[in-house]
């Protein structure tokens, strides 16, 4: 026991007399995080330019009105800036870029709508943009169908009050009340529809177990989302500089003097085992530190994180362990190593976050051990998870964890035992 | 104190050690020499009980060293070819590793740091990161490492590889002190000097097998007294007949003729025959038995080739 202590101290003492290759590391996550953060925003809401619509107005009829003010209401307001302009100007502006799109609007438009007649609205839009030509595109046609089905629901009126207002002098009372008990009746009759709708949405937030259990819920934060995958990146690599000492070692002639001393090969595989947790687990709790402070991230309950925390590290230690217990030499752990890094890390949520991935990538990512890990942070950042919440994500990754160990144990020990003589 | 006893080892195709016999008396100083790759640091590994011989035995204080006891290795120190050291850490700091390896701890531990550190006088870099030491003070450190726990047999590889005169020197004069205080010593080397100051007896080793065994004395006795003479010039005239008495062809190469005389006065007739040959002689060496001789004559090649 003393002598498992005397390695895992002295690999603890080199690694704090040399931390660069483990700070550098460290900064992956934090970069990534930074990065992808900055880019959403901490609420994670993209805020998207003011659309710039250019109106060109040949009717300058009642519908053609409708259409401007309705754009110029209420949220469509902050998001679409409607300049009215002629169509030669509006032209010269988009080939200049000024503008997203521009909406024309044909003469007799209101009349062929009151009429009932096919009538089309142009929508010019800017080729150099992506998506705000295609939002404007959209809100046109959403008025399209509004408009449709306002002149559809009240055609009689419409023609019957088109005639009254068409005939030389004033209407009668008479007429005016005929026409305003038929436009009553349709309101009342669409008003079920309208007015007292079937339809409920209501708005809220989507949330996991975890809120029926302790009935908490936190405010979504981009860098706990992001966090919760980029920290397993910057974990591995951590365990990896650990672990890749061995191989170093081994080169350098300090692991041959070592196994000449009176100990068992054992002590050593325990001392570098326990010295690769710990420098892996204190790199985390940094993290999540940096995380917290710097980041504002909600860590969720301290014995949750304890314990997937401890179970996600046991599996990274395994896993790395596994892996140089097959390698031998530095050149191969720069090669395969790195590379299973990147790519359990790609498939498991690590760089882009499951839930931005395709269906198919959902169900490859539960094959990759880092999706458990950061699954489970994600749990416990976003919706304050409890541990029955999170027990098979522990399961999984204690089980992984052992399956890797074991093997990797035996593996490595037997590759020192070949590694004493050069 | 050693009996080393038919040991082979085999690496893939190539055997490294091929049958190794030898025996080494307490307070010995005994050396391997021989090329690089003659076999020596495999030797020192099966020794070291890093390595297992495929068969053969080695037997260290009465015990079975074959297969790494743990009793055996706490007798030994060994220093590697290689500088083994951490380069982060101080050369204190390595030496408190090291030697509580070895079970050293507490006051015992930080006095036998200060006696290694002064006996190798790095007392005042002690404190300083290995990395930043020049390469003769990383070699002194080097050996150090394998001394603090005072070991019974110390088992040094090469421990002068590539050197300055001055921390060689300075080297030998540690193992031989070590050597005068009783501890039993292999020394392996491919430095002809060395093995001939230092060592009680030599063995001279080349592809896995030990060629002779011996003192200086005995092993110079194989050659007996003839002095070997190299000759260079243009021999393509010359017919290698009627060679004066006392004086045997060796080697014969373009450009260059290797003599064994008996008699020194013979070496005068030698070269009249090449003179009255009209054979132009470019240069003429000597060199009196050695053990530079020992390894030609029983290897038939040079020790640095």
């Amino acid at each position: 026991m003393n002598t498992i202590l005397r390695i895992f101290i002295l690999d603890l003492k080199r690694r704090m007399k040399s931390p660069l290759a483990i700070v550098l590391t460290m900064c992956i996550p934090l970069v990534m995080t930074l990065i992808i953060g900055s880019v959403f925003g901490r609420d994670g809401d993209v805020k998207l330019p003011r659309i710039k619509m250019l109106f060109v107005d040949y009717d300058e009829g009642l519908a053609a009105q409708f259409l401007r003010r309705g754009l110029e209401l209420g949220q469509l307001a902050e998001m679409v800036e409607v300049i009215p302009v002629v169509e030669e100007e509006g032209e010269r502006l988009m080939a200049e870029g000024e503008a997203s799109a521009m909406v024309v609007i044909p003469d007799s438009f209101t009349t062929k709508i009151v009429d009932g007649v096919p009538v089309t609205i142009r929508v010019v839009k800017n080729p150099s943009e992506s998506f705000l030509p295609i939002i404007v595109e959209e809100i046109i046609s959403t008025f399209g169908v509004i408009l449709d089905c306002g002149t559809n629901t009240f055609r009689e009126p419409i023609r019957k009050s088109k005639e009254i207002l068409t005939d030389e002098g004033w209407p009668s009372l008479n007429e005016l009340q005929t026409l305003m008990d038929e436009a009553k009746a349709i309101f009342a009759l669409a008003g079920g529809y309208m007015v007292d709708t079937l339809l409920t949405v209501e708005e809220s937030t989507v949330s996991e177990a975890g809120d029926e259990g302790n009935g908490k819920s936190s405010g979504f934060n981009v860098f706990s989302y992001v966090m919760a995958g980029s920290m397993l990146i910057g974990l591995l690599f951590t365990s990896n500089i650990m672990l890749r000492d061995i191989v170093r070692e081994r080169a350098s002639g300090t692991l041959t003097r070592t196994l000449a001393a009176p100990l068992s090969i054992w002590h050593v595989v325990a001392g570098k085992l326990l010295a690769a947790y710990m420098v892996t687990m204190v790199a985390s709790i940094a993290l999540l530190i940096i995380g917290r402070f710097v980041f504002g991230m909600d860590l969720g309950g301290p014995v949750v994180l304890a314990v997937h925390l401890s179970a996600t590290i046991f599996m990274i230690t395994g896993l790395m362990t596994f892996c140089f217990g097959l390698i031998k030499s530095e050149r191969a752990a720069e090669a395969i190593v790195s590379v299973l890094i990147i790519v359990i890390s790609l498939l498991g949520g690590g760089m882009i976050p499951i839930s931005q991935m395709g269906e198919a990538f959902r169900v490859i990512a539960r094959f990759s051990p880092v999706y458990w890990a950061s699954d489970g942070f994600m749990k416990i950042f976003l919706n304050q998870a409890g541990l029955i919440d999170i027990v098979q994500n522990i399961v999984i990754l204690t089980g992984i964890g052992l399956v890797t160990l074991l093997p990797g144990t035996w593996l490595l020990g037997r590759n020192l035992r070949k590694g004493g003589s050069k | 104190m050693i009996e080393v006893s038919e040991i082979r080892k085999q690496f893939g195709e190539v055997r490294a050690v091929d049958g190794l016999s030898f025996k080494v008396a307490e307070g010995e100083i005994f050396g391997l020499l021989g090329p690089n790759g003659a076999g020596k640091t495999t030797t020192i590994s099966m020794l070291s009980g890093l390595l297992a011989p495929d068969s053969g035995t080695i037997t260290v204080a009465g015990m079975d060293a074959s297969r790494g006891d743990r009793r055996v290795r706490a007798l030994m120190g060994v220093i590697p070819q290689e500088i083994a050291l951490y380069e982060e850490l101080s050369g204190r700091e390595n030496l408190h590793f090291w030697g509580g390896l070895y079970g050293l701890t507490g006051a015992a531990l930080k006095r036998e740091t200060d006696r290694v550190l002064d006996m190798v006088d790095l007392t005042d870099r002690a404190d300083d990161q290995v990395g930043k030491y020049s390469g003769g003070m990383k070699r002194r450190i080097n050996l150090c490492a394998g001394l603090i726990h005072s070991p019974k047999i110390i088992l040094l590889d090469e421990p002068t590889l590539g050197i300055d005169p001055q921390a060689r020197i300075k080297i030998l004069d540690i193992v031989k002190k070590e050597a005068e205080s009783g501890t039993t010593i292999i020394y392996t080397t491919h430095y002809l000097e060395e093995a001939e100051e230092l060592c009680d007896r030599i063995a001279i080793i080349d592809k896995g097998a030990i060629h002779a065994e011996g003192s200086l004395a005995e092993l110079v006795d194989l050659v007996g007294e003839e002095d070997m003479i190299t000759v260079t010039g243009d021999f393509k005239s010359w017919k290698g007949d009627n060679l004066p008495e006392g004086v045997r062809l060796d080697h014969m190469e373009e450009g260059s003729l290797r003599f064994y005389i008996s008699r020194k006065d013979s070496l005068g007739s030698l070269l009249n025959s090449f003179f009255g040959a009209g054979i132009s002689v470019e240069s003429v060496s000597i060199r009196e038995p050695g053990l530079q001789g020992v390894f030609l004559k029983l290897t038939g090649r040079e020790l640095r080739d």
